[in-house]
């Protein structure tokens, strides 16, 4: 720039010139200072909060951060990861995981059940954070409250198993009639719909939470919605939550088992899902603990950080609109791109994030089987990507929709860049191998779950994750009455194998059943499944004890502790 | 008398007038005086030769270069530009039962004793053995691009194994032909490391199968046995994250970028003008009405309208929103132009030679089009120059928040958003469209800058 000036040979600009030169300059400089002047602003007025490290042991104070607000913490209706992450953290129901993953008591000190009922004593000192003593009569306002209709949980489903709960969910019975009462103070007694074989595994998801009555009917309304708004039972209560920026975990002194819980603090200064933002939040020491993604992988690489990894049992599968007015109830358009997809490819190719594996099932592999794991009992339909037969079943739907070009389909997706990346690389394949145009459709989650509700779908990008621990968790996901099966998928065969798995007590009949289901929806071609995902994360040295599990809280800090270096 | 004698030569008429005046060098037109000074503007003539280069990059550019934009070589992922491409080429890929081995029996304690490769590792898989730890529950395998070193920095954690039987993993993730370092590490029961752990570095060979070559063009059917040598997919620009071609998105993206760069200005421009000068010819109370009207269009957000105008064309999810964003474009960006024609009218109407056309008859539309439309022309061109970058940079802004085009369609600020994922591992992903970008949008402006310096007759007495 400063050589076409001085060669213009025109004065007029080469003084220009100068004055511009001096006044970049003299701009940088101010900008300098500037920059200078706010970052010691900053240091003074950030002092309190900033300086801390991540982990302190002196304080038991560790520092993370959220992927995402909680929308609201009423366990009635609450559906999402980071409630429950949460959740986890400041309730506990009658039981919960422990660090090796197994079931122990929470709130209920021993507990019966039997083919008909279950009877849960519940110990004397679990008490609520204002004192009162947690009671038989808060499991049943809350259980009752999640089924009445006019609650509109999302997860009404999962209390079923219960006496009268579909009936009353179905707004035919009144919510005092559901199958649970309090004998006394310290004694629940459950009543089933029929027989269920999984029943304590439930009892440690968050629906089942305990809420106290008095102090809902206190907050008019606003239940969950702010930390004053809630009473806590859990080893931790919020202390503070400001929306979408900050929240703190304190420890419970009144929970009943506070002597296992080591940390004092859990501060979440930090709520982003911006994973370079996250990375530089750790390699700076402010936060204890960052996922990774494939992007911020070689970053992490390069610093040789101690990478671990492990499979949040979820599965993600593309799910087709089985309307009978949408092309998509076609079988062999269905069977075509089921031909075509190559769950592999996308996974070792295109997403590069190790950990996910390549989706063979609707039931991941770490679900149990009757003695082993489930998918070495009962190994997934053998699935080969195959062109020509493709073609052929492409040819079969032309002829039977009456069609002579397929139209374009829509795919709906989430609007991140790992659902960017995967559609559009679907979206090359079904044209470059079939020829089939396919729209994407991004939209942020809530309107998308709204688009899967009401169909306007050809095929939808979509993930399940367990809520229990049994293979029904992801089983009765395409049963005709689950409202999650957002395609209608309506298959009375597939639905009887339901109800057997859903009704039997014998662990052979259940896994057969199950195992039925995963060939009716692999042959059906209901879902084309594209991987198990995994996640891959970084975590300061000095903290031990993170539980990472796919059933119940995760990550969970309830038994984390500060290991001093 | 003497008489005087004249003759006829005496009473022609004395020869030529005096040059008084000779005009020495040929008369120029405006057009032909505003070219040299252009010409003179060395800057300006350059923004102008790169302007130019950009348009023929665009519309001749995938005449040459006739690669799919969309198409995906799934061999070559993020390349930069300049990476290797040699491949070997081997059969179809078969799945692998893998290994076992009784720990209980053979196996040892610490760490495995040796890494094997069960075959030469190629880009297909690398196959890895190795011997049964004893007391081990399971087995952690890590892949590194550094050397293991201490510190448990041992890079990648591929897989778990939790089976002490299984002694063998096949790792098929993301594999370049490089040389990975990689690492097993015995597991207890409750998923613990042992402190020891064993390393194998390993080179990887690009590879391809036979038909992945004929499939993707490089080689005729049956033309190729396994161990020859092929040349994968020459990308000048090097490839994307889903190893789309550079070069040939950046040809395509410019399209829609100049596209509206180009056709939006022009059409609000012309609004503009039409606009402007009937306001400021007809002046009055019409001028304020009209004026005061186009404050109020000034005062209405862009964003707002674009996602109306989506609407109200029933533009659904994955379609182009290419054409709401023009009309937006049109329909909110004239008052500018029309602001300044307006004043121009309103000056030139109070010169004294339109006074003196008026004086000797001359009808309006002929004032209108002899001298005022002339006299504006300036102002509006440099408008139009300046209003390109501004409408290439809307674009880009749109497509990068994805109001704009749909995939796989590229345009310069969807490549951006696509790029910034990727900053810091792929940079070349982000540079070159945001490169492109800005040249093009600085070339504009110094064009239009040369245009204001060439087209506004008041510089001519300056030299």
């Amino acid at each position: 720039m400063s050589e076409v000036i001085t060669d213009s040979g025109d004065s007029f600009t080469r003084s220009a010139g100068r004055q511009l030169l001096l006044l970049g300059l003299l701009g940088v400089a101010g900008f300098a200072l500037l920059m200078l002047v706010l970052g010691w602003l900053s240091g003074l007025t950030g002092s309190s909060s900033g300086s801390a490290d991540a982990v302190d042991a002196a304080t038991g104070t560790i520092t993370l951060s959220l992927s995402g607000e909680p929308p609201q913490l009423d366990s009635t209706r609450m559906t999402d990861q980071v409630s429950g992450h949460v959740m986890g953290h400041i309730m506990e129901g009658l039981l919960r995981y422990d660090a090796q993953n197994r079931l122990v008591p929470g709130v209920a000190e021993r507990w019966e059940i039997t083919p008909e009922d279950a009877i849960f004593h519940l110990r004397d000192n679990a008490r609520w954070s204002d004192g009162s003593a947690v009671t038989a009569a808060d499991f049943v306002f809350s259980w009752r409250r999640t089924v009445t209709p006019s609650t509109a949980s999302e997860y009404a489903f999962i209390m079923f198993p219960i006496k009268n709960a579909e009936a009353i969910s179905n707004g035919k019975l009144h919510p005092d009639q559901l199958g649970v009462r309090a004998v006394d103070p310290r004694t629940l007694e459950v009543t089933f719909e029929r027989p269920v074989s999984y029943f304590d595994k439930l009892m440690a998801f968050s629906t089942y939470l305990p809420i106290r009555e008095a102090f809902f009917n206190s907050r008019n309304g606003r239940y969950g919605a702010d930390a004053e708004d809630l009473l806590y039972n859990g080893p931790f209560t919020m202390t503070r939550w400001v929306h979408g920026a900050h929240i703190r975990f304190e420890k419970n002194e009144l929970y009943w088992d506070k002597d296992r819980i080591r940390l004092n603090v859990i501060d979440m200064p930090y709520i982003t899902s911006d994973s370079n933002a996250v990375l530089n939040l750790f390699k700076d020491g402010k936060i204890a603990v960052a996922g990774l993604d494939a992007e911020t992988l070689d970053n992490a690489l390069e610093q040789r950080w101690h990478l671990n990894r492990f499979n949040d049992g979820s599965v993600f599968f593309l799910e087709f609109n089985h309307r009978p007015e949408r092309l998509t109830h076609n079988l062999n358009l269905r069977k075509a791109l089921q031909l075509v997809t190559d769950p592999g490819e996308l996974v070792f190719k295109v997403m590069k994030l190790p950990g996910n594996l390549p989706g063979e099932s609707l039931f991941p592999v770490w679900l149990r089987g009757v003695d082993g794991p489930f998918r070495q009992e009962y190994p997934a339909p053998q699935h080969r990507v195959d062109f020509d037969a493709a073609r052929r079943h492409l040819e079969l739907a032309k002829q039977e929709l009456g069609l002579a070009e397929m139209p374009a389909l829509v795919m709906l997706t989430g609007d991140n860049p790992i659902s960017n990346k995967q559609s559009e690389y679907f979206q090359n394949v079904f044209k470059k191998t079939l020829g089939i145009d396919v729209k994407i459709d991004k939209q942020i989650f809530k309107q998308r779950l709204a688009k899967m509700t009401s169909g306007q779908f050809d095929m939808v990008m979509a993930g399940w994750g367990p809520d229990f621990d049994d293979p029904l968790t992801f089983g009765d996901l395409f049963s005709s009455w689950n409202a999650n099966n957002r395609g209608r998928y309506n298959n009375p065969e597939l639905d009887r194998q339901v109800r057997i798995a859903q009704a039997s007590l014998d662990p052979k009949t259940r896994m057969d059943a199950f195992a039925e289901i995963q060939r009716i929806i692999y042959e059906d071609a209901v879902i084309l499944t594209h991987y198990e995902r995994g996640v891959v994360y970084v975590r300061d040295p000095r903290l031990q004890g993170v539980v990472r599990r796919a059933v119940g809280t995760d990550p969970d800090y309830t038994n984390a502790s500060i290991v001093d270096s | 008398m003497t008489e005087a004698s004249f003759n006829v030569s005496d009473f022609e008429p004395v020869s030529g007038a005096r040059e008084v005046q000779r005009i020495s060098r040929p008369s120029l037109s405006y057009w032909q005086d505003a070219w040299i000074r252009l010409k003179a503007n060395r800057r300006a003539l350059i923004s102008l030769y790169i302007v130019i280069g950009l348009l023929s990059f665009t519309l001749l550019g995938p005449l040459l270069w006739t690669v799919d934009p969309a198409a995906q070589d799934l061999d070559q992922v993020s390349q930069p530009p300049g990476a290797d491409r040699g491949a070997t080429i081997v059969g179809p890929f078969q799945p692998w039962e893998g290994a076992t081995a009784n720990a209980q029996v053979s196996g040892q304690e610490g760490a495995p004793a040796e890494i094997r490769l069960a075959e030469p590792a190629t880009t297909q898989a690398v196959r890895l053995l190795w011997d049964p730890v004893l007391d081990a529950a399971g087995y952690r395998v890590y892949r590194n691009v550094f050397p293991a070193e201490e510190g448990r920095a041992l890079g990648l954690p591929l897989a778990e194994i939790l089976s002490p039987d299984r002694v063998s993993f096949e790792d098929r993730l993301d594999l370049e032909a490089r040389t990975y370092y990689y690492s097993v590490v015995a597991l207890d029961p409750i998923g613990e490391e042992f402190p020891d752990f064993t390393s194998l570095p390993v080179k990887v060979i690009r590879v391809i199968t036979a038909e992945q070559a004929v499939e993707r063009g490089l080689a005729k059917p049956g033309a190729l046995k396994p161990g020859d040598q092929v040349q994968l997919k020459l990308h000048p620009f090097g490839t994307d994250y889903l190893g789309r071609d550079l070069l040939a998105r950046l040809m395509f993206g410019a399209q829609v970028s100049l596209f509206i760069g180009i056709v939006a200005p022009m059409l609000f421009v012309l609004a503009g003008i039409l606009f402007g000068s009937t306001a400021g010819f007809l002046g009055g109370r019409t001028d304020q009405a009209m004026m005061r009207f186009a404050d109020f269009v000034v005062a209405l957000p862009f964003l707002l309208f674009m996602i109306l105008f989506k609407i109200a064309f029933g533009i659904g999810p994955g379609e182009s929103g290419i054409l709401p964003m023009l009309l937006a474009l049109v329909l909110l960006s004239w008052p500018a132009t029309a602001r300044l024609v307006r004043g121009q009218i309103l000056q030139i109407r109070q010169e004294g030679y339109i006074s003196a056309s008026q004086l000797l008859g001359a009808k309006t539309y002929y004032l209108v089009l002899r001298h005022m439309i002339p006299n504006t022309m300036g102002v509006i061109l440099v408008t139009l120059t300046f209003a390109v970058p501004s409408a290439i940079f809307t674009e880009a802004f749109l497509s990068f928040i994805g109001m704009g085009v749909a995939p796989p369609i590229p345009s310069w600020g969807s490549m951006c958003n696509e790029g910034i994922k990727t900053m810091l591992s792929h940079p070349h992903e982000l540079i070159f469209p945001a490169v492109f970008i800005s040249i093009t949008v600085l070339a504009f402006n110094l064009l239009g800058d040369g245009l204001r310096d060439a087209l506004d007759a008041r510089m001519r007495s300056t030299e």
